[in-house]
């Protein structure tokens, strides 16, 4: 999953990015709005933190602007808490709305539903065949025995089971599970999916030669 | 209650000044048209009684002497004398009846009250009418007929109505107590006086109808700008100042008030836009560090860290905190100058020496900017609590340090006055936008956002000096060209009163 926080309080940006690169998501971060929107628009994220008070463009224009030709979740943070600025939020396109000061482990698990909820999916858990994947637990269990993970396998899983029966390219892999820091080589993905095989079956990931992966539907 | 509202009292007075005027007019119509009717009959009834005893022509006179008499000197029949006249009467009278309707009737009595005579169609049991007028009064003495003619024409007869029974009567006495009655059945006339009360009464009816009803509709339409007044303050107090009353007719007394409402809701509007404004900026302000300190213990703390970086996190949450005590100390400050609780001395001090103070100790920033500071500093004695001005210079010139170009210059100046001592710092840095001029003194207001927060500027330091200059009645300004610099100037009372 790959998120672009917003926020121009240094302090705050990186203890942001860090926690979610943690919590394995891959994060992107811009410092005013200009960056900001420029990155949202230029990237597929599966989720944006949006600080609302921001130099140059403010969040609601961002916000404004990125609607006219992106759908991607947005979750709004702001130190306003009045009704109106949360309503105006909500009416402006933003699908979540959190006030700072606010816990570490309550953004996270919002963003998660977001990105699950932007998924068109509800549960939190999800059965593909005889594993169990949790996303909120971010654990993986076959038969009911647990299988340990890498962070880059557990994330490859999760994007791939949350699109389910579609085939997920390798572009589309590398933008969303890897951030602009990060120096991958495309090889590397196919390590991760064979290890991923070698844990969870071979059966599990289909190979599209020549589109990309896929889990399949059922 | 719906009878105390403005427009059914209106209506209620509307009314009865409708009922009253109508029916005034209407029982006038009826009295005057009533008047009418009964002189009408009693002029035909006068008529009658005339024609039935109208002097007759001497050729038909049964008393006339024969030809050869003087005439001047012969007695000539009085016409009135019904008992001379009474066989001729009753001949006339016949006449009378086969050419009038018999809705007229004749009687004649004798003096004694015994019916001579009557007319075929008349009612019976007319009673024998009183006389009057005692004899001797009678105008027409038969006696005086005797010494010469009577005169011609007489004089008006002692005529007497009265009304009986749905019938009107007049009635005659003659010389010697004779009385002869002529009337008429009202029944016809009482009929049609009816009709015309109840036509009146109807038409007095529809008349108040449409009164009432155009009364309402008036009300309603002079009420609607009071309606709609109310309904926007409603509305404002239920919490939405945007509201404005509709003042399309401002010439007149409501659109005057509306506007007066409406000027007087844009200022509350705005006074709470600007507290509304003020609060979120602080709690904005304040929650941020908050933000930094939590978010960065709990990432810190989610697993274990080198040393290096729990250092890092310390320093964030450090300053943070020293961000958060910073502001904490500008708004209780603030807080205080608002609430006047914060004691300015009154002492005479001379500014250029505040002033020079603060230079010296701004001078460091200066110099790490290559900033040249010119000073234009003349003795200038005022009134106040120079710690405090003192304070409002750091800030001035800590801005036009700050604001600045790379190696730049400040120009300070400090001029004595009679009234106003004057402090002057002009930079040439960035300017400030026109537009943003009149917001320059709002708490927590940043021109360019980005670059004063990474400075640590909180934006409330003009509003802190605002307040400072404004408790000793001073006057503090802004001027400033985009893009060459801008001006701020401080006038301070000297003490000393214009002459």
């Amino acid at each position: 999953m790959r998120v672009l926080v917003v926020d121009d309080e240094p302090d705050l940006l990186a203890s942001l990015l860090q926690a979610l690169r943690e919590d394995g998501y891959a994060a992107d971060g811009a410092a005013d709005g200009e960056e900001g929107l420029y990155k949202a628009q230029n990237y597929d994220y599966d989720a944006i933190l949006l600080d609302v008070m921001l130099p140059g463009i403010d969040g609601w224009e961002l916000l404004q602007r990125l609607r006219k030709t992106k759908k991607t979740a947005v979750l709004m943070l702001t130190a306003r808490d009045a009704v109106r600025d949360r309503v105006r939020g909500l009416n402006g396109g933003a699908d979540d709305y959190l006030v700072k000061p606010f816990d570490l482990d309550e953004l996270l698990a919002r963003l998660r539903a977001l990105i699950r909820r932007s998924a068109s999916q509800a549960q939190s858990c999800l059965q593909i065949g005889d594993v169990l994947l949790d996303t909120s637990a971010r654990t993986v269990t076959r038969q009911g025995r647990p299988v340990e993970l890498t962070a880059r396998e557990y994330v490859l899983v999760e994007f791939l089971a949350l699109h389910r029966g579609k085939v997920v390219s390798r572009t589309m892999l590398y933008e969303h599970l890897f951030d602009e820091n990060d120096s991958t080589l495309s090889n590397l993905l196919d390590v991760h999916v064979s290890n991923i095989r070698k844990k969870l079956g071979h059966d599990f990931i289909t190979t599209r030669r020549g589109h990309g992966y896929s889990i399949e539907s059922l | 209650m719906i009878f105390n509202s403005i427009r059914w009292r209106l209506q209620l007075w509307h009314g009865l000044i409708l009922v009253v005027v109508l029916s005034g007019f209407g029982l006038s119509a009826y009295h005057v048209a009533r008047d009418n009717q009964q002189r009408r009959i009693d002029t035909e009834l006068e008529h009658h009684l005339m024609a039935l005893f109208r002097p007759l022509p001497p050729d038909q006179c049964p008393n006339r002497p024969p030809p050869g008499e003087h005439p001047e000197t012969s007695r000539r029949p009085d016409p009135f004398d019904f008992s001379e006249n009474l066989s001729q009467a009753i001949e006339q009278a016949g006449a009378l009846d086969q050419t009038q309707t018999n809705t007229f009737y004749y009687l004649l009595w004798q003096s004694d009250g015994v019916l001579m005579a009557s007319a075929p169609g008349s009612p019976v049991s007319v009673p024998f009418p009183t006389n009057p007028e005692p004899a001797g009064i009678q105008p027409h003495d038969p006696d005086s007929l005797d010494d010469g003619p009577p005169p011609h024409p007489r004089p008006p007869l002692p005529l007497i109505a009265r009304t009986r029974n749905q019938a009107r009567e007049i009635y005659l006495f003659g010389p010697h107590g004779d009385c002869v009655l002529v009337g008429r059945s009202m029944a016809s006339d009482l009929a049609a006086m009816n009709r015309l009360a109840l036509w009146l009464v109807a038409a007095g009816a529809s008349v108040l109808l449409l009164g009432l009803a155009g009364g309402w509709w008036v009300a309603t339409r002079a009420i609607r700008p009071i309606e709609d007044i109310s309904a926007t303050a409603i509305k404002i107090a239920a919490g939405d100042l945007s509201q404005r009353i509709n003042a399309a007719d401002a010439e007149s007394e409501l659109g005057r008030l509306a506007t007066v409402l409406n000027s007087t809701f844009a200022r509350l509007e705005a006074a709470f836009a600007h507290q509304a404004r003020f609060t979120a900026d602080a709690s904005h302000e304040l929650r941020t560090p908050v933000s930094v300190i939590l978010t960065q213990t709990q990432t810190a703390l989610a697993r274990e860290r080198s040393v290096a970086e729990y250092r890092n996190v310390l320093d964030a949450c450090q300053r943070a905190a020293q961000r958060m005590r910073s502001l904490i100390e500008s708004l209780l400050e603030l807080a205080r100058l608002d609430a006047g609780q914060e004691p300015m001395k009154q002492a005479p001090f001379d500014l250029a020496h505040v002033v020079r103070e603060s230079i010296e100790l701004l001078r460091p920033l200066a110099t790490a900017r290559g900033i040249q500071i010119q000073c234009a500093c003349s003795p200038a004695p005022c009134i106040g609590d120079s710690e405090r001005i003192g304070q409002v210079a750091t800030n001035l010139l800590t801005n036009a340090l700050q604001f600045n170009r790379a190696q730049g210059s400040v120009r300070v100046g400090v001029s004595a006055g009679n009234e106003f001592a004057l402090l002057t710092v002009e930079d040439t840095g960035q300017g400030i936008p026109a537009e943003e001029l009149p917001r320059i003194f709002e708490r927590f207001y940043r021109v360019d956002k980005s670059r004063s927060r990474l400075q640590g500027h909180d934006g409330i330091g003009l509003a802190i000096s605002k307040a400072i200059v404004d408790s000793h009645g001073g006057l503090i300004e802004v001027s400033s060209q985009f893009g060459a610099g801008s001006v701020f100037t401080v006038k301070l009372p000297t003490g000393k009163r214009s002459p």
